[in-house]
């Protein structure tokens, strides 16, 4: 029975990357990759990792299609026509050319997949050294203690690039706000507004709470906050403006606090990025958080700062 | 099996057929008003089907309490999501016409 649903599953998983990439309107494309992000939320969910599922599911197919979806509102917008509804038909040339690459990168995969099937690993050694780690720094979920404790070179790195990428987006529009779908006036949508946002806010700081010791974390927590500033840009209560004094410092707020503790660590003899506590721990992730939330936030609304709307 | 898990068993049955009985409307009514009418619908008493089976098959109280919030948290999505696609697709011309009325 198991081995049917996760045959179906792999399947599905298949067929929607294939209609995300071949499908013919662009819209279309989008809302299958959206659908493939949350099938595969769903195959995290049967491998046993509750944490990628969640952060698949609210970054993946939440938050990555709603950038998609505002991306294409603004690429109609600026072609002034809507767009093509299936695209021009490649030369046989392409097609072929195509069709040979998806073969070749089909037997790789097949080829890396029968190998790794068939490898026999060293016997767990990093996941005995972990599980013997890991109560000394006070977590009592391991892919935290990964994360902030044990590989947080690649996790400061990562909150790093988010921050470039930010700046990046705004090196790119320039002084131009990009503009943004026009507020739904519709009161069903405001009572959604009104009851969903208080209980998002209270879901993403649990996720950051409650990731030290299960399933959970910053960017999760981060994911979840973000959806909800998408929600109170479409709905109008919060609207594009200017840059502030305390968005900013809550854009850089994940990196400043990351960097300062890991070079602080440094400057006091320890090695770099070692950690003093789990109190650390918590000032890391909720700085994190903050950033995570923001950039997103503002990434959706394409603008340098957000400010109160019409209520 | 028990009595139990026989009655879970057979909600999650009623809960799928839902679901399909919605599936099936999206795939053949005409227009996106009936589809999404179909679909709501349906899904929404699936969905609760299925959440009272697990209700059913959980450890605890608090559990089952989750799985009814999960469900009024999914009925308030979609309801007001099928609320906002059904407006766009029939055209603003309508929903202008409810603000002077």
């Amino acid at each position: 029975m198991d081995l049917a649903v996760d045959t179906l599953l792999a399947l599905a998983l298949v067929v929607l990357a294939g209609q995300s990439l071949v499908g013919g309107a662009l819209f279309r494309a989008i809302v299958m990759f959206m659908v493939f992000g949350l099938t595969l939320a769903l195959a995290w969910a049967r491998l046993g990792s509750p944490d990628l599922a969640m952060a698949e599911a609210a970054i993946g197919a939440g938050v990555t299609g709603a950038l998609l979806l505002v991306a294409h509102w603004r690429l109609q917008r600026l072609r002034g026509t809507p767009a093509p509804e299936a695209a021009p038909a490649a030369s046989r040339a392409r097609a072929r050319l195509a069709a040979a690459v998806a073969l070749l990168s089909a037997a790789l995969v097949a080829a890396l997949g029968l190998a790794a099937v068939q490898a026999v690993g060293p016997g767990g050694i990093a996941g005995q050294a972990l599980a013997e780690a890991l109560p000394a720094t006070g977590l009592g979920n391991p892919i935290t203690g990964v994360l902030v404790v044990f590989r947080n070179l690649d996790t400061v790195l990562e909150v790093a690039v988010l921050l470039a990428a930010y700046v990046a987006s705004r090196a790119v529009l320039g002084d131009a706000d990009a503009a943004l779908p026009p507020a739904q006036d519709a009161p069903l949508a405001d009572a959604l507004v009104a009851v969903v946002a208080p209980l998002t806010v209270v879901v993403g700081l649990y996720l950051l709470k409650a990731g030290g010791q299960s399933p959970g974390g910053a960017f999760q927590g981060g994911a979840v906050l973000a959806a909800c500033g998408v929600l109170l840009v479409l709905s109008g209560r919060l609207r594009a403006a200017p840059a502030g004094a305390t968005l900013r410092l809550a854009l850089v707020a994940g990196t400043v606090a990351f960097g300062a503790v890991g070079l602080g660590m440094l400057a006091l003899g320890h090695p770099l990025l070692a950690l003093p506590g789990t109190w650390a721990v918590y000032l890391i992730e909720t700085a994190m958080l903050v950033s995570i939330a923001v950039t997103l936030a503002l990434l959706f609304a394409g603008s340098a700062g957000l400010a109160g709307g019409r209520r | 099996m028990s009595a139990l898990e026989w009655l879970a068993a057979a909600l999650m049955a009623g809960g799928a057929f839902f679901y399909l009985a919605g599936t099936v409307g999206l795939l053949r009514f005409p227009d996106a008003p009936t589809r999404l009418h179909a679909l709501t619908k349906a899904d929404n008493v699936g969905l609760l089907l299925i959440c009272a089976a697990l209700a059913l098959l959980a450890g605890s109280l608090r559990q089952a309490l989750l799985l009814l919030l999960i469900w009024l948290l999914a009925l308030l999505a979609a309801t007001v999501s099928a609320h906002l696609i059904a407006r766009h697709a029939i055209g603003d011309r309508d929903a202008a016409g409810d603000r002077e009325a």
